[in-house]
């Protein structure tokens, strides 16, 4: 089981520039932290216009200033949109190939195609076009890591051959991942050779079929890159005090706020009647899935806050390690969680927080092994020598794993 | 999150009433459908929604219009003009205004559902190639008007010439019928419970559901209850043919109090 920390950042009102400066430099602290505590990842989103819920419209940037600020962490680029009106993907492989050099060859590539008319509209991108541009994306980039001569004639991309340089640090190139909000793409995710990088909850049950399905299909695969990046990553929050009550006390109004901004953004399929986007997007999909707790009263009584999913990460240690044995039995590779929502948790307490969970949850999934590897082993870099060459057996650590 | 700051007592002025919550739901058959969303500017956010419903970013509104060939209050055309917000976590839009062709309907909307509709003349065209919409204060629609091309409208904002709203929408597109998504209503209106939010669903069942490139060619704000509403960016049209059911009221909302707080159940 892999744990990574997951950052939306999300802003609280009223804004300001101090507002947004905390909240990216709290996020910065966490992730050097997370580092030292042997956290595997850390994913940045890329949101645009989406006011409180998400400040995050450059995760390169972010990325790599937690690249350089870090040692180990895996920086998970999660997830570009590929939609032309806001990336091009010459700039997406170009930006991504430096960004695994800056960070020694930590980089993981999610994909996305964004699910909000707030981000489409914005760009004036069509909707109807958003999964053909995903699919053509997916499959140019890592071409373009590895052909020193790609040249594309595509539906929505071309390009005359060109040397898209400079390449990423990992050879063959960094893992790829899309984000699965929708049910279903988990099934593109499996058929392209994709990770599979849920950004939505869903419960247990749910979870499993959908993994199963993935694992099954990911086994046929015709992969987009030059390797099969068959991990299966959820999402979840993440706040871990030695006392149960404590811990609900603080981590679930935080659940309960990200999760009202959430429900606040306007979802495409509700602003733009179109075949390419069959659901409200995760927090409709979760709206639909519950009523109360006992089932006592309609789903669409307004009075009933949407709920909390099965299966988070909010309580004390043993609670915790009950909850993630669940989520590894159904099947999944890694959790990411995200730590705070608009700064309602003070800094120093989600710092307490990480912490705890590194002492007393992380090791009960872990061989000694495992444990060693992620304490003492250095990112591994070129041997330059004196010349300035690089030795060209030397690979990073984690490179296509 | 963001809440609404509309004055709750100004809202009240304009509001219908309803003096008994209705247990049958209204069936409405043989229904021409038209939806079209566009965003507003941002003066109207958070200004046009009373303070127990939350705007979403950016602000949009929603404009639909039925012609209906059957129905308990007969045939009627209506047009229905909507600030889209949440209530709670859920999508809901808020009814700043309403207009129906004939008095029974007009009757039925306000006093079944708290639409604060008003009588108009109300005329939605649909063809092969292209889709009309005209609703007008005064029956004044001539010289080939009727059929929403827009000739000679008041392309200012509808001001002056009786004309409330002209829709010119063209080259229709089929989509599945389940493409279409329909968002509840919140209707303010004094109620046997008092002043409330009156929580109208519809339940569509189309048979066939096309999308459109639209123009607004006239729309008088004033008109539809709300001088800040100004769909200056059109976002999506739609026309369907479809059965429309309108259940019961089960619930209503204070106004002044966000969903979790203030929502009462009828039934």
């Amino acid at each position: 089981m892999k744990f990574g920390i997951f950052y939306e950042l999300s802003v609280p009102r009223p804004f300001s520039r101090a507002n947004e400066w905390l909240t990216y430099h709290n996020a910065l602290e966490q992730c050097r932290v997370a580092d030292e505590l042997g956290f595997d990842h850390v994913w940045a989103v890329e949101h645009h216009f989406l006011e409180e819920y998400s400040h995050c419209p450059a995760p390169e940037v972010f990325l790599t200033a937690v690249a350089a600020q870090t040692q180990r962490i895996r920086v998970g680029h999660g997830a570009v949109v590929c939609v032309p009106e806001m990336n091009n993907p010459i700039r997406v492989a170009e930006r991504a190939a430096a960004l695994d050099i800056i960070s020694n060859g930590r980089l993981e590539l999610g994909t996305a195609r964004s699910s909000t008319w707030t981000e489409l509209g914005g760009f004036c991108a069509d909707p109807d076009d958003t999964k053909k541009t995903w699919d053509e994306f997916c499959r140019v980039i890592p071409q373009m890591w590895t052909d020193d001569d790609f040249g594309w004639e595509g539906a929505r991309f071309e390009m005359p051959a060109r040397n898209v340089i400079p390449k990423p640090f990992q050879e063959p190139h960094p893992p790829m991942w899309v984000t699965v909000t929708t049910p279903g793409t988990e099934l593109d995710a499996a058929e392209r050779g994709l990770g599979c990088l849920g950004v939505s909850a869903a419960p247990f049950a749910e979870q499993e079929r959908r993994t199963k399905e993935y694992y099954r299909r990911v086994a046929n695969c015709d992969p987009v890159g030059s390797f099969v990046n068959d991990q299966v990553h959820t999402l979840n929050f993440l706040y871990c005090h030695e006392d149960y009550r404590q811990a609900a006390a603080l981590g679930l109004p935080m659940v309960g706020a990200f999760s009202m901004s959430n429900a606040h953004l306007y979802f495409t399929r509700e602003a733009y009647p179109t075949r390419a986007y069959q659901t409200l997007g995760n927090a409709g999909a979760a709206l639909r899935s519950r009523g109360t707790p006992n089932g006592s009263a309609p789903a669409d009584d307004p009075s009933v806050a949407k709920g909390l999913p099965e299966g988070v990460g909010i309580g004390d240690p043993d609670h915790l390690v009950r909850t993630i044995r669940k989520w590894d039995d159904v099947g999944v590779t890694g959790i990411n969680f995200l730590l705070n929502a608009m700064e309602m948790i003070p800094q120093e307490q989600v710092l307490d927080s990480l912490r705890l969970f590194a002492t007393e949850v992380i090791p009960q999934f872990q061989t000694p092994a495992e444990r060693a590897a992620r304490v003492e082993a250095p990112t591994t870099v070129p041997d330059v020598g004196a010349s300035g060459s690089p030795a060209p057996s030397t690979m990073p650590a984690g490179a296509n794993r | 999150m963001i809440s609404g700051t509309a004055s709750v007592d100004e809202l009240a002025g304009g509001a219908p009433e309803i003096t008994a919550f209705g247990t049958e739901a209204v069936r409405l058959g043989g229904v021409t459908g038209l939806s079209l969303v566009a965003e507003l500017r941002r003066p109207a956010r958070e200004a046009v929604l009373p303070p127990g419903l939350h705007p979403i970013v950016p602000p949009a509104m929603s404009l639909q219009a039925w012609d209906v060939t059957e129905s308990p209050w007969g045939a009627f055309s209506a047009a229905f003009v909507r600030v889209v917000c949440r209530s709670g976590a859920r999508a809901r839009t808020f009814c700043t205004g309403a207009a129906a062709s004939t008095a029974s309907a007009v009757q039925g909307l306000q006093t079944q559902f708290g639409f604060p509709a008003r009588h108009a003349d109300v005329s939605l065209r649909r063809h092969y190639d292209e889709v009309g919409l005209r609703v007008s204060a005064e029956s004044n629609i001539g010289g080939g008007g009727s059929d929403g091309r827009g000739k000679g409208h008041d392309g200012g904002g509808g001001r002056g010439n009786g004309v409330m709203l002209s829709v010119s929408a063209l080259d229709p597109d089929p989509l599945s019928v389940g493409d279409l998504q329909h968002v509840g209503s919140m209707n303010l209106a004094h109620t046997p419970l008092g002043l409330r939010l009156v929580q109208v669903e519809t339940h569509h069942e189309p048979s066939r559901v096309e999308r459109l490139a639209a123009r607004i060619e006239a729309f008088d704000a004033a008109a539809w209850g709300q001088p800040l509403l100004d769909p200056y960016w059109v976002v999506s049209c739609s026309v369907s043919l479809e059965d429309v059911e309108i259940p019961a009221i089960r619930f209503v909302c204070d106004p002044a109090l966000p969903a979790a707080e203030g929502t009462e159940r009828v039934q």
